[in-house]
C-alpha cells in the first residue's frame, strides 16, 4: 500500500486550498461467499473492494472523496478533487506533520487465513449445517446455507502524523431454514461469526448445531398460534436479544445522532436514563468478537466504553468530527463498511452486563407475559428514540409457566422508557452476531444480554 | 478499461471457459448532507466495478473486481473457474446472445452534472429554511440531502454482446423534528427524479415539516380490530417487502406461496400488479435486464388473477416459459437473481377522501418502519411499527402513533376492497395507490 512519503504528499494536496485536517484510508479487501441451496453449492463468488477515501475537514464541516484508483496518480486526482470543494476563509496553508507508524498491538490474532483454506473444506461446513437442519423434520421446506470469509487490509493515515495499518479477518456462517405446511411458511435465522480466521469452524462453530437451531425455530413456530397483541411484560433471553437494547438505546448514544441534539439521550450525561439494575458496555477490545477491531476506521484504538452503569448515563460513542462538534475526545467509534464511506460513531460489542436475577424466577414471577427465547432484527428512529423488531420465537407465559409458542410477534416501544422498566436482569450474559445499518453503511456488529425482562411493553401480533 | 476487457476475454478463453461475460458499473456522484444550516456530509465521487462470470463444464462462475491491474485479469478467471467447478447446481443456465434489438430510451439528462455544487448546496440549504419556517413548532432538522449522479451498466460478452445505457438522477429528501411539550414526532420526505426543478425547495420542505407537525399529540389507540387504509406510501413500503413473493426464483426454491398458481385468482377483483421496466421516469425504468435481456411490461396480477413470476433466463428455461427480462443484480459483483423494475398496483377510481367518507370510521395508516424486521416475506407475515391518523364520517382525526398492524400480504391481496386514484412512486421503483384493506389487528395500549 501507499508509503509514508507518497501519503503526506496526497494529505498535502488535500490541504492546499486551506483544510485544517486531511485524512486517508486505504482499503484492499477479499471476499469470499459460497450459497447452499436446495441440497446442492449453488454460487460460489470472490470479490476484490479496492480502494480509497480521501478526508477533508474545515472547522465542523468534511469533505469526503473515494477512488477505486490507488496508484500516485489516482490518489492525487481523489485529492484535489476533495480541495477543490473545500472554501476555507483562513491565511495560510496547513502542512501535514511527518507521518510515523503507529504499532499496533494485534489482540485479534488469526491462526488460518481463510484464503488458505481450501474452497472443499468451506463447502463442507455448508453440508453439514444443512444435513442437520434438514433431519430436525419432514416439514423443512428449504435451507439456505452461507459461508463469508474476508479479509480487510485498510491503512489509515492523516495530517496529524498518523500512520496505521491493519488486517481484520472475518468468518461467518448463515442457516436460513424455512417449514411448511404447504398451506404456511415460517423461517427462522442462525448466523455465528468472529474476527477470526477458519480456525473458527475448526475450534468454535459446529455448523451443525446452528442448522439445527434454526431447523427446530422454524418448526416450532410452524405451529405454535399466532401472537395476542396487547401491553404485557416481556421477557428476553440472551444472545441475539441484546438486539433490544441495541435498537432501545445503543443507536441514540452515537455521536452521529448525539452531537446536533437530535438523541433522546443529549444532555443526559450523569443522569439515570435506565433502572440501577442496568449497565450497558461497548468494547471494541473483546479479542476475535464479531464487532471487535485493533484500531477504529480512524486509526484510533478501540476502547471498552461504559455507556450506562447502574442506570447512569456515562459515554456517548464518539468519532473524531463528532467529538469536536461536542468538545470530547473520540473513543475508538469510528467506523465505516467500507473506503466508499465517510466514517462515523457507530456500535462495535454491545450488551447489557450480567445482573443477579435467576431465569426460573425472572419467568416464575412475571403471572402472565410474553418469553422471547429468540429475537430478529429491528430499528430505531433516534430522535423519538422509538423503535421496534421481530420475536422470531417467541412463548406465551401464563400464570409464570410457559404455555404456549406464539408466532408473528413484534414489540415496540421508546428507548427512555424501556429502559426504565428493565426489572429483571439474569446472570448469563451472551452475545449474537449481526449486520448493522447506518449511515457510514453496513458494519459487523455484537448485540448481548443476559435474560432481562421488562415490566410492560406492547406486543404486536396478529390474534 | 477497452484493453482490460480484451485481455480478460482472451485470458478466460485461454484458460478453457466455454462463455464469459464481464459486467460493468460505472458511477459518478455528488451528495451534500446539512444538519442545522451545517454541511456534514460532502462526498463526490467517481467510481467503478466489474462483476465476471464465465460457464465451464455447463456450470456458472462468478468473481467480481474493484482493481483494474494484470492481477485482476488473474484473480477474475482463476475465481470463475474455481467456482464453476465448485458448482453444484445442475439446472441450465446461459449467457444472452444479445440477438433481440433494446427499445429506446432516453435516461439522461446530462444537464444534471453541469449544475455548479453551489447552486445545489443552496438549494438543499433552501430546503432547510422552509422546513424551519413553516411552524414553530419546528424544533430541528436533519439529514437534509441534495444527491445528483449518474451510472452506466455495460454488459459484454463472448458471443458478442456489448450493450451499455447511462442513466442521470438527481434526489433530495429531508427530516424535521417538531416538538410540543414532551412530545418529539419526527417527518420524513424526498422526491427523486431526472429533473432537477423536480427539487423544489419550498414543496418538499413544507412536506417535510407537515408530516412532523401533524403527528405531534399523537398517541396509541386501544389494542383491538380496525377497519385500515394503507396510504399509497405505506402501502408500497409492504408491496415493495413482500415483491419477493412474485420472484420464479423464489417459488422454484419453495419460498413463495404462489408456487403452481399461475391462472388462478389470489387477490381480489381490484387487485392488478404490473410490472413496467419501460416506465417514463422509473427509478428502475432500463432498455434491458442485467443479463443483457430486452425490457417488456407484464401484468403480474390481472384483476385478482395470477398471470406470471418474474423470470430470469435460468428460472424461465426451468419453468419452460419464455424469461420476463426481470433478471437482476443488486451490485456489479452479485450473482444473477430475479427482481422487478418499476413494479405497481394499479390505481382505482375514486380519490382517498371519497374513499374515506364511504367507509366512515377506521384508521389511515401513513407510514410503516422496520420492514427487515417485522415482516416475513417467506410467510406473508407482517407486525409493524405504524403511524398515522383515526377518521370517523370521512375527517381526519386524532393522529395515532406507537401501535403496530398485523396481517398477511397473501391475505391482504385477497381482502382489498378498494384501490384509491392516488398512484404514488415514493422514493423508488414501487408505486401503489391508497388502499381499504379490510379489518386488520392493531395493537397499541
Amino acid at each position: 500500500m501507499l508509503n509514508q512519503v507518497l501519503a503526506q504528499e496526497v494529505l498535502n494536496m488535500a490541504l492546499s486550498t486551506g483544510g485544517d485536517f486531511a485524512e486517508i484510508f486505504v482499503e484492499d479487501r477479499r471476499d469470499n461467499a459460497l450459497i447452499l441451496q436446495d441440497n446442492r453449492l449453488e454460487t460460489i463468488n470472490s470479490g476484490r473492494i479496492h480502494g480509497a477515501g480521501i478526508r477533508v475537514y474545515v472547522g465542523l464541516n468534511a469533505v469526503y472523496t473515494y477512488t477505486n484508483d490507488t496508484d500516485r496518480e489516482g490518489l492525487l486526482k481523489c485529492a484535489k478533487q476533495a480541495a477543490s470543494a473545500v472554501r476555507a476563509q483562513r491565511d495560510g496553508i496547513v502542512q501535514a506533520k511527518s507521518l510515523t507508524v503507529l504499532p499496533v498491538n494485534d489482540v485479534h490474532p488469526y491462526r488460518m487465513l481463510p484464503s488458505q483454506a481450501e474452497a472443499s473444506k468451506k463447502a463442507d461446513i455448508l453440508r453439514a449445517a444443512n444435513a442437520a437442519a434438514r433431519k430436525v423434520s419432514d416439514e423443512i421446506s428449504q435451507v439456505t446455507c452461507s459461508y463469508k470469509d474476508s479479509e480487510q487490509d485498510v491503512l489509515i493515515c492523516n495530517s496529524d502524523g498518523l500512520y496505521v495499518t491493519d488486517r481484520r479477518v472475518y468468518t461467518r456462517l448463515g442457516c436460513q431454514v424455512v417449514a411448511s405446511s404447504g398451506m404456511e411458511n415460517q423461517s427462522a435465522f442462525e448466523g455465528p461469526g468472529a474476527l477470526m480466521g477458519y480456525e473458527l469452524f475448526l475450534d468454535k462453530v459446529d455448523p451443525a448445531v446452528y442448522g439445527e437451531k434454526a431447523a427446530r425455530t422454524a418448526v416450532t413456530m410452524l405451529h405454535a398460534p399466532q401472537c395476542p397483541s396487547g401491553v404485557m411484560p416481556v421477557a428476553i433471553d440472551n444472545g441475539f436479544g441484546g438486539v433490544i437494547f441495541h435498537e432501545a438505546c445503543g443507536h441514540s448514544l452515537e455521536a452521529t445522532s448525539v452531537a446536533f441534539g437530535m438523541s433522546e439521550f443529549s444532555g443526559k450525561l450523569g443522569q439515570q436514563i435506565a433502572s440501577p439494575i442496568v449497565t450497558a458496555i461497548d468494547d471494541g477490545t473483546i479479542p476475535n468478537q464479531w464487532g471487535s477491531e485493533n484500531v477504529d476506521d480512524e486509526g484510533t484504538p478501540t476502547t471498552k466504553l461504559v455507556l450506562i452503569e447502574n442506570g447512569v448515563l456515562k459515554n456517548y460513542m464518539i468519532d473524531r468530527l463528532n467529538g469536536k462538534r461536542m468538545g470530547m475526545a473520540p473513543t475508538g467509534s469510528a467506523r465505516r463498511q467500507s473506503y466508499a464511506f465517510a466514517p462515523t460513531s457507530r456500535m462495535r460489542n454491545t450488551y447489557i452486563a450480567a445482573g443477579t436475577d435467576s431465569n426460573e424466577e425472572i419467568i416464575s414471577s412475571m403471572g402472565d407475559g410474553l418469553y422471547a427465547a429468540k429475537m430478529g432484527g429491528g430499528s430505531v428512529n433516534p430522535a423519538t428514540g422509538e423503535f421496534n423488531f421481530a420475536v422470531q420465537e417467541g412463548y406465551l407465559i401464563k400464570d409464570g409457566k410457559i404455555a404456549t409458542p406464539v408466532r408473528g410477534a413484534s414489540l415496540i416501544g421508546k428507548g427512555a422508557d424501556v429502559l426504565m422498566k428493565i426489572d429483571r436482569v439474569g446472570r448469563d450474559m451472551r452475545m449474537a452476531q449481526g449486520m448493522c445499518g447506518s449511515l457510514s453503511g453496513s458494519v459487523p456488529t455484537n448485540v448481548g444480554e443476559p435474560m432481562i425482562r421488562v415490566s410492560a411493553m406492547t406486543v404486536g401480533g396478529r390474534a | 478499461m477497452e484493453l482490460f476487457l480484451k485481455k480478460l476475454m482472451e485470458e478466460a478463453r485461454s484458460a478453457g471457459l466455454e462463455a464469459c461475460e464481464a459486467y460493468v458499473v460505472e458511477r459518478d456522484s455528488f451528495r451534500v448532507m446539512t444538519t442545522e444550516g451545517e454541511i456534514v456530509e460532502y462526498k463526490s465521487n467517481a467510481a467503478r466495478g466489474l462483476g465476471f462470470r464465465g460457464l465451464l463444464n455447463g456450470r456458472m462462475g462468478y468473481a467480481s473486481t474493484e482493481a483494474f491491474d494484470e492481477e485482476a485479469i488473474a484473480q477474475l478467471v482463476k475465481g470463475v473457474k474455481e467456482s464453476a467447478e465448485l458448482c453444484e447446481d445442475d439446472d441450465s443456465v446461459f449467457l444472452y446472445d444479445g440477438q433481440d434489438a433494446v427499445p429506446e430510451m432516453n435516461l439522461r439528462n446530462e444537464a444534471l452534472s453541469a449544475i455548479p455544487a453551489e447552486e445545489k448546496i443552496a438549494r438543499v440549504l433552501e430546503m432547510e429554511k422552509h422546513i424551519k419556517a413553516y411552524d414553530s413548532r419546528v424544533d430541528k432538522t436533519s439529514h437534509n440531502t441534495i444527491q445528483t449522479g449518474s451510472h452506466t451498466i455495460r454488459i459484454v460478452n463472448s458471443y458478442g454482446m456489448d450493450r451499455s445505457f447511462t442513466e442521470d438522477m438527481c434526489l433530495m429528501y429531508g427530516q424535521a423534528t417538531a416538538r410540543e411539550g414532551d412530545h418529539i414526532a419526527t417527518g420524513f420526505y424526498g422526491v427523486a427524479g431526472r429533473d432537477f426543478a423536480q427539487l423544489d425547495a419550498k414543496a418538499i420542505g413544507d412536506e417535510i415539516a407537515r408530516r412532523a407537525v401533524c403527528q405531534l399529540g399523537a398517541s396509541a389507540v386501544p389494542t383491538g380490530h380496525y377497519r385500515v387504509v394503507f396510504l399509497n406510501e405505506a402501502m408500497a413500503d409492504l408491496l415493495s417487502t413482500f415483491s419477493g413473493i412474485f420472484s420464479a426464483q423464489n417459488a422454484q426454491k419453495g419460498m413463495s406461496l404462489l408456487k403452481g398458481r399461475i391462472g388462478e385468482t389470489v387477490a381480489a377483483p381490484c387487485v392488478t400488479i404490473v410490472d413496467d421496466p419501460l416506465l417514463k421516469d422509473g427509478l428502475e425504468s432500463r432498455p434491458f435486464d442485467a443479463e443483457g435481456v430486452p425490457s417488456q411490461t407484464h401484468t403480474v396480477i390481472e384483476d385478482g388473477v395470477f398471470k406470471t413470476f418474474l423470470h430470469n433466463l435460468k428460472t424461465a428455461h426451468k419453468d419452460g416459459v419464455k424469461t420476463t427480462g426481470n433478471a437482476s443484480k443488486a451490485g456489479y459483483a452479485s450473482s444473477v437473481q430475479v427482481a422487478p423494475s418499476n413494479f405497481y398496483l394499479k390505481a382505482g377510481k375514486r380519490s382517498l377522501e371519497e374513499m374515506l367518507r364511504d367507509i366512515g370510521e377506521g384508521i389511515v395508516i401513513t407510514e410503516v418502519s422496520g420492514l427487515h424486521a417485522g415482516a416475513n416475506p417467506v410467510s406473508g407475515d407482517f407486525s409493524l411499527l405504524s403511524k398515522g391518523y383515526l377518521f370517523k364520517d370521512g375527517q381526519r382525526g386524532q393522529a395515532v402513533e406507537q401501535i403496530t398492524v398485523a396481517g398477511n400480504f397473501y391475505e391482504l391481496m385477497k381482502n382489498a376492497r378498494e384501490m384509491a386514484n392516488d398512484l404514488l412512486f415514493p422514493l423508488g421503483a414501487f408505486g401503489c395507490p391508497s388502499v381499504d384493506a379490510g379489518e386488520l389487528s392493531i395493537s397499541g395500549k
